[in-house]
Parts: structure tokens; sequence; C-alpha cells
């Protein structure tokens, strides 16, 4: 797989069909390729020809106390089998309690009780979809007391029992340092290196209170250097530019896939 | 339930916290009750509490508005940020699929004290509502016989809804006017390929469609719709709808 990619959005659609880019490959939202037709998928099918595809979920909360939904499990399944991405990811968080769905990445407490859930959930989910599924650490702004084990050891051990691999958020880990005062290196640290098999990068916004994951913005400078601390524990692991708000023209993405490739060149050349 | 004399199942830790955390999104109002499994100051757990549900909203709103241009465009924006805000309270998305969130809001607008002065506001919401399920309805494929394309909806209503679909369309040049005395209509709704329009049918090719939908040999339902409506030119209308997409005919496509 190509070293860097960029995620798929409907504003760059016209830009990826008129010609080839010069982009390793396409993450995209699943849920947004949900229906059984359409525009979206139909431009998924056409750019699968041209770049290799990984579908990214975000709406399965697997570390809901609640049932799981059969049905967006369903439709994740029939995705996967109409696309056959070469990356399956979901978030390591929660997101349906009571009835309602969130629509949001909500985090976990880091407790035995949770990481046997999400350990459960992930097994299953990649029985049903026949393949290793990758989990991601997320951004948080808030940080339960309840919370035992710390996030790269929950992280980690999710990975060892699940089989599962890692998607290294490394903006995310850099937010909650700085919302929490946690250590990203640390966290970094207790990941397994084999476990890794993709990094996203981002940028985010400093509010007054907190530090918001808004994926609005290019990649910070505190998180390129992180990045690069990435690549000499994790290798040259695939890495995926991210941008969901106020999505800039293409070539700004293009821009920071080139230099997240510079730095992969530069990091296995020391 | 009095003589129920087991004690409830133990909500498990996970699921507590799960819960208070939600109540807390959901409601400002459980915030400070909340506020206490969370590390640090309650009164920096209250602000964030507030992040979590301002992203919780502006998705649901930005959906809504994504479903619902056109109620968004008569209601103007910020009236239509706050209608959301009550609506999101009032039909909590129940999928982590977003593009399923805001399937009652014809029944929501149609009760919301706010909106009663335009009584046209809920069928345009079923319109779009409609719309959007199109939008992502299979793509047509060659089968057998004479049918109804998947991504195709009927509807009919006391109000002109295909002007107003016209209208309120991004390449629309035309006279902004509406004429809401114009009489009963029935719309079609379909996906030529993937753009999905909308157009004012006849009583007797409503009639058609909707047999055929519900598995009708193409003979009875032309008997209906002759029955609503005895001048109904059902040749022109099979060559219009096939040319559309509408229908689909394993013989012309095979």
């Amino acid at each position: 797989m190509e070293p860097v990619g960029v995620g798929l959005r409907a504003a760059h659609y016209e830009d990826f069909l008129a010609r080839k880019r010069d982009v390793g490959w396409l993450e995209v939202h699943s849920e947004n390729y949900f229906g059984e037709g359409g525009f979206d998928l139909h431009v998924l099918r056409r750019l699968r020809a041209d770049y290799p595809i990984s579908t990214h979920g975000v709406g399965l909360a697997l570390g809901s106390a609640a049932p799981e939904s059969d049905g967006h499990v369903a439709k994740l399944k029939r995705l996967v089998e109409a696309i056959d991405p070469v990356l399956v990811s979901e978030h390591l968080c929660w997101g349906r309690a009571r009835g309602r769905h969130f629509n949001d990445l909500l985090p976990l407490p880091y407790t035995e009780e949770a990481l046997a859930l999400v350990i459960a959930r992930v097994s299953r989910l990649q029985e049903t979809l026949g393949r290793r599924i990758l989990i991601e650490n997320v951004s948080s702004y808030l940080e339960f007391r309840a919370s035992a084990i710390p996030e790269g050891e929950f992280i980690a051990e999710l990975a060892r029992r699940s089989g599962c691999g890692v998607l290294l958020d490394v903006n995310n880990l850099y937010v909650n340092q700085l919302n929490h005062g946690s250590d990203a290196r640390a966290a970094m640290s207790a990941i397994a290196p084999e476990s890794v098999a993709e990094i996203h990068l981002a940028g985010h916004f400093v509010a007054p209170h907190c530090v918001i994951d808004t994926h609005g913005d290019r990649v910070a400078e505190p998180v390129w250097a992180l990045y690069q601390a990435a690549l000499e524990r994790f290798g040259a692991v695939p890495t995926l530019i991210e941008w969901d708000t106020d999505i800039p023209p293409l070539e700004v993405l293009l821009d920071e896939a080139r230099h997240a490739r510079a730095l992969q060149a530069e990091a296995c050349c020391v | 339930m009095r003589a129920r004399s087991r004690r409830r199942p133990a909500v498990s830790e996970l699921a507590a916290l799960q819960q208070a955390f939600g109540a807390a999104i959901a409601s400002v109002d459980k915030a400070a009750e909340s506020a206490p499994i969370f590390r640090g100051p309650a009164e920096t757990a209250l602000e964030r509490l507030a992040v979590y549900r301002g992203n919780v909203v502006g998705a649901c709103t930005k959906a809504l508005a994504g479903a619902y241009p056109i109620v968004a465009k008569i209601v103007g924006e910020s009236f239509f940020e706050g209608l959301a805000r009550e609506y999101l309270r009032r039909f909590p998305s129940a999928s982590g699929d977003l593009n399923e969130f805001g399937g009652s809001l014809a029944q929501f607008v149609a009760n919301f004290p706010h909106t009663q002065d335009l009584p046209y506001l809920p069928d345009v919401a079923r319109m779009e509502w409609l719309v959007h399920r199109a939008y992502y309805a299979a793509d047509a494929v060659e089968g057998s016989g004479l049918r109804l394309a998947p991504a195709c909806a009927l509807l009919a209503s006391r109000w002109p809804l295909a002007r107003i679909w016209e209208i309120h369309q991004d390449d629309y040049e035309g006279e902004f006017s509406v004429d809401f005395d114009a009489g009963p209509e029935r719309i079609l709704i379909y996906r030529p390929r993937f753009r999905v329009l909308v157009g004012a049918i006849s009583e007797g090719g409503y009639r058609f469609l909707e047999r055929l939908r519900a598995g009708a040999a193409p003979e009875a339902a032309l008997d209906a719709a002759l029955v609503a409506e005895p001048g109904f030119d059902s040749g022109a209308g099979l060559a219009a709808w096939l040319e559309a997409g509408v229908l689909i005919d394993a013989k012309e496509t095979a």
C-alpha cells in the first residue's frame, strides 16, 4: 500500500473524477456509502479502479453498553463486500444509550468491564466481516474518574486480545495530552509496534477551555513532531490526512500529504 | 406490575456511566448531576459537556438541513437551527447513520406551534424525505417485466409541491412565485440517473404507477388509471417514463 492517502469527501469528487491525483489511497466514512445505490456509491466504484480504498466507520459505537445494531453491521458488511477495501476501521468509543444514538465518538471509561465488552464486540465484528479490522483511538474532552487503565495500555490490550490492528490517530493523542495532561509519547510506547497498521493526521482547534478535534485545519506543528516520533516507533505506516469541516481545495490536502510523505522518507533513511 | 417481587437487574457500571454521560449531553439540566463522574473540577466538566452537546446538536442540524434544504430555505437558517434543536429533543437520532436521521420532520412541523402559519410545510417535508430516500435508493437494474425503478416515489398533496420544489432548486432562474390555490396535486419523485427530480403528474398517471409499484400487471394498472382518468394517454406516459428511468422494461433494455 502506498504511504500516504487522503480522506475522500463529496467536495472533492469532481477533482478526483477529472484526473488521477498523486495520492496513495482514499479513505471514506463508511456510513456515507450505506445506500443501496445512488451517486456516492457510483463515485466510489469509479475511484476504486484508480485508488486503493479504505472504509472508516463512525457509527457502530462499539463500546456502547446498549445492545448492538445488527442493521448497521449488515450495511457495513454489504459495503465491504461491494468495495473490498484495503483497510476497514472503526473507533474506540461509545455512542448509544437508551435507544438514542449521539452520533459522536464518545470516550469510554478505561475499565476492565469496558475492555471486555470492546474485545467481544471487535472480535464478533471481525468474524462477521471475515477480516481483521483496525480500531482508532479517539480525542476526548472529558475523562472518567472510573478509568483505571492508561489509554495506551487499553488499546494495546484490545489489539492483543482481539487480534485487531490499531489505527493510531496522532492528532487525537495530542488533543488528549492538552485536554487531560496525559502523555502522548507514553501512550505510543505502550502500543506494540507491529499492531499499528494506519496513522491518522488532522488539524484541531484550540478553544479557550478545551482543544477541539475539528478536522478543520492543517496539521499543527507539535502534531507533526509527534508523527515523527510515531514513525520512529512504528515504521512508515500508511498515513491518512483527514479534513471534515471548512474543507479547503484538494491541493491543500495533497500538500499535507506530500509533507507526511517527506517525513516518512526522512524517518526511513535515518 | 405490583406483583413483581424480583429486584430490577443491576445496571452495569459501564451502562450507568454512559447513561449519565448521555443524559448530560441530551439535556443541560442533567449536566450538574453527571459532572462528578468526570475527573477535574465540576466547572470544567460542565464546560466540556457543553462542547459535546454542541457537537451533537451541530451534527444533527447539519444532517437535517442536508435532508431538508427546501424547508431550511423556507423558514430561514437561524429559525431552522432552533427548529432542528427542538426536533432533536423530540425525535432523537436512533441510528449510527445520520442519513437516517429526520424521518419524522413532517409530523413534527405539523404540530410545531411556530410553523402553523406555513400549512404547506408538512407536505414539503414529506416530499423532501422521499427525495432524500430516493437519492440513496438502489440503481435501476434490468429485471423481468415492466416495473417502477427503486428510486421512485409518489405523493399526493393539496399543495403545489412540484412548483415549490422547482423554484427552490439552485439552478432555477425563473420567477419566484407559487399559486398556493392551484388545487390538489400529485407528484412523482424520480432519479433519471443520480439527481433526484420532482414533477407533477396526472391522476391517471399517479394511479398507473402506484398500481404498478404495488405489483399489479401493466394491464390491470392501466385499467385502474383509466377509471381514475378516462382520458389517460398511456402511450405517451409509458414512452416518457421509460425515457426518464421511472419505468424499467426488461424487453426494452435486453
